[in-house]
């Protein structure tokens, strides 16, 4: 269980459907990683307590479901966010798009909180089809960029460390 | 037991946790805990108490934010949170989904559990999902094999475009045709060729398509049948317009691609045919050489003068190609398909000329065993040379006059007059003029024959021709002395040739080229491998003619090298057959003389 006096801090990962947000969540919560796909439905809550700047902190992720043409994220699910980790698919150009329009909808419901631009999937960096000029326009308030891999762990750590940091002293 | 006593039991069975909310800190169970509540929360069974549940869950905290404001803004209705899984509180199976409802003002949630195997929607969406991703990594991978494919066309087409400029650069215009001759692709050349857009032709028979002759077409057809290494290219002239014809070459190739095509190279050769008509013509007319002012004055008179159908008298010294200038007369006129018949006048009787000239009946004279055509029936329809006509005898003349102005001949023996249609071309070295006012010549013969004129240039009055002359006898004698190998002329052997006065003109220079090869042991004719008269002797000592007294001791020594062969010593000397009978003659060179 989580220490009470911990600083407690909702962070949503929103991007579209595959990007990799529940392999993220996964690496960093419990260090695993599956190669098979499984589409969450609706959302998945789960927490993890870090140190950060000699604080306790307990990060709740909420895993919202990939937003596509099936499902639209509930702008309530975003209400009360400290921030959140937006997830492009470094191998699907069409990601771009849908984290343009999830980006707007966070703007809307959690007004301007930090956020992270995470670019999934590095460890299939030769097939990637996005480079930093196509997803300058997220990256340029983004608190923070980073290329990962849920498969590896390149980078999952760090994204939300500096983005806990970043919720800590914002 | 009433109904109403039974709702509990009913709402037990939905285990469904419904919770009464009185206010925002007092919530009160309506039916027993669901059997799917976490033990934790209800470690007294007979509590039934859900507020640990509701703080220990981070959405429905969350959602409950959310139920306030419809409870406040509602009389009745619902609101449902949607499905959240939470695995801290209910494990990783569980999917929950909660409910704010109002009714008459009174303010329930409602929290429901489901069973993976319950969400149907679940494997709805990951199939939809798979699917879209699928159809995703095939569109990508379609995307990419386009780009592959179009990088390759590209590649493909600047190498064609590459290929078809340089070929147009050399001028070669491709056609490919199918096994059915069926033309699949024509360059872009093709249009300076035939005028015709390429494209336009693509389809067509090449047969029909090409403006080729129908032997052209066979020509082509023939090579495209043969073996590839048997293959070899096909001069043909195209009309591209009227009045423009072009000479290309056609080349046959398979396709090395697909043999069952086949590229035809045509290669515009116009342009090279022009001026190698143009070099050729200026350095060579018919067998005659020569490129100075005099030859080309030459061939322009040949020219004027064979297609008028008059007598031509031909002058000029011995040696100078006075035949070769009677043969080019003949080709070049109207009558070239006939006959052309070349007879020597010097060295013979009148009787024996005549007899030569216009036949004999049998009987007419002793060994007149049969019927004799004479030359000018032999000549019927075509010409006659009448070489060394100055060397005819007085008799023979008359007869020749006659025939001149009536155009029958008379065969001795034979009253019958024959009608014969020559033209008469007359040659001599000498002077007929003054052989007229000598008595020696018929004047009205003279006048006869010499309608038209033509005097040959002595060699050493066209020395610049020299180095041409001398190729082409270098060429010519090679063959003859089985020498291939010796191809050039020393610069040393040249001067004395371009220096030497060549009284025999271009027959001498011809001889030095067969004895220069005799003596020459190289690939290069020196100058000791030309005669003792012209490598020796400076070109002012040399005369024109030797004294008749060393003129017949060099005819004696021929004679005796040729073992008495005249020709073959007029040969050796540089001299024409009857230049070597009349200074036999004039020399009083006796036949017992000639054979020993």
């Amino acid at each position: 269980m989580s220490d009470p006096r911990a600083i407690q801090k909702k962070v949503c990962m929103l991007g579209g459907f595959s990007v990799g947000k529940t392999s993220l969540v996964k690496r960093f919560v419990t260090g695993q990683f599956s190669e098979k796909y499984h589409t969450t439905i609706g959302v998945k809550i789960d927490q993890k307590s870090l140190c950060v700047d000699a604080t306790e902190m307990l990060l709740v992720l909420w895993d919202v479901y990939g937003e596509d043409d099936f499902q639209k994220v509930r702008a309530s699910y975003l209400q009360g966010s400290a921030g959140y980790l937006l997830v492009i698919d470094g191998t699907r150009e069409d990601t771009l798009e849908v984290a343009h329009q999830l980006r707007a909808l966070a703007i809307q419901s959690m007004g301007p909180v930090p956020y992270a631009l995470v670019i999934n999937k590095s460890d299939l960096r030769e097939a990637w089809q996005v480079d930093p000029e196509m997803y300058k326009d997220l990256a340029s308030n983004a608190c923070l960029v980073l290329e990962t891999s849920a498969k590896t762990g390149e980078g999952v750590e760090l994204a939300f460390a500096e983005l806990a940091k970043q919720l800590l002293n914002g | 037991m009433g109904v109403d006593a039974l709702y509990p039991e009913i709402l037990n069975i939905f285990e469904a946790l419904i919770v009464h909310v009185e206010s925002a800190t007092q919530y009160r169970t309506m039916s027993g805990l669901p059997c799917w509540y976490p033990a934790s929360f209800s470690s007294d069974s007979s509590s039934t108490d859900p507020r640990e549940f509701v703080q220990k869950s981070f959405f429905l905290q969350s959602f409950l934010h959310e139920a306030e404001e419809f409870w406040q803004s509602h009389d009745h209705g619902k609101l449902q949170s949607g499905l959240w899984s939470e695995p801290a509180l209910m494990g990783d199976e569980s999917y929950l989904e909660a409910t704010a409802l109002v009714e008459l003002g009174q303010r329930f949630l409602i929290v429901q559990r489901y069973q993976p195997e319950m969400v149907t929607i679940q494997p709805v969406l990951q199939k939809a999902r798979d699917n879209q991703l699928a159809h995703g990594q095939e569109l990508e991978a379609r995307k990419h094999v386009e780009a592959q494919l179009g990088t390759q066309l590209a590649e493909s087409e600047q190498i064609r475009d590459d290929v078809i400029a340089v070929l147009d650069h050399l001028q070669l215009a491709t056609v490919m045709i199918d096994e059915s001759q069926v033309i699949t692709s024509a360059s872009p050349a093709v249009f300076q060729l035939f005028a015709c857009d390429p494209q336009s032709l693509v389809g067509e028979l090449w047969t029909h398509a090409l403006p080729l002759k129908a032997d052209q077409c066979r020509l082509v057809q023939e090579q495209i049948a043969l073996p590839e290494i048997r293959r070899s290219s096909v001069a043909v002239s195209l009309q591209k317009q009227k009045k423009s014809w072009r000479e290309v070459e056609v080349e046959v190739h398979e396709d090395p691609r697909d043999q069952r095509r086949t590229i035809l190279f045509l290669k515009d050769r116009t342009e090279v045919e022009d001026l190698r008509r143009q070099l050729i013509g200026h350095a060579y007319f018919e067998k005659l050489i020569g490129k100075s002012p005099a030859m080309q004055d030459l061939y322009q008179r040949i020219q004027e003068i064979a297609p008028v159908d008059v007598s031509v008298l031909i002058q000029g010294e011995t040696g100078t190609g006075k035949e070769l200038v009677a043969q080019a007369l003949h080709q070049l006129s109207e009558r070239k398909d006939k006959p052309f018949v070349a007879v020597n006048c010097a060295g013979l009787t009148d009787s024996l000329l005549g007899s030569q000239l216009f036949g004999h009946k049998r009987g007419a004279f002793t060994g007149a065993t049969s019927d004799h055509e004479g030359f000018f029936e032999a000549a019927e329809g075509g010409m006659l040379f009448l070489d060394e006509i100055g060397d005819m005898p007085l008799a023979t003349q008359t007869t020749l006059l006659r025939v001149l102005q009536e155009g029958e001949i008379m065969r001795l023996g034979e009253s019958r007059p024959r009608k014969v249609d020559v033209r008469v071309l007359a040659a001599t070295h000498q002077n007929l003029q003054e052989m007229v006012e000598r008595g020696d010549f018929r004047s009205d013969l003279l006048y006869r024959i010499r309608v038209a004129r033509l005097q040959l240039p002595a060699l050493r009055e066209r020395r610049e021709d020299i180095p041409l002359l001398s190729e082409a006898f270098l060429g010519q004698a090679r063959v003859v002395t089985k020498k291939p190998e010796v191809c050039d002329i020393a610069s040393e052997a040249m001067q004395a040739l371009l220096r030497y006065p060549w009284p025999g003109n271009v027959r001498e220079l011809k001889s030095t080229f067969d004895y220069a090869l005799i003596h020459c042991h190289g690939t290069q004719i020196h100058l000791s491998d030309l005669p003792p008269e012209i490598c020796g002797t400076p070109a002012s000592l040399v005369s024109v003619r030797a004294s008749p007294r060393n003129e017949r001791k060099d005819i004696l020594s021929a004679l005796e090298e040729a073992n008495g062969k005249r020709a073959q010593a007029a040969k050796l000397l540089g001299m024409s057959r009857s230049t070597f009978y009349r200074r036999l003659s004039e020399l009083a060179i006796s036949p017992e003389e000639q054979s020993t």
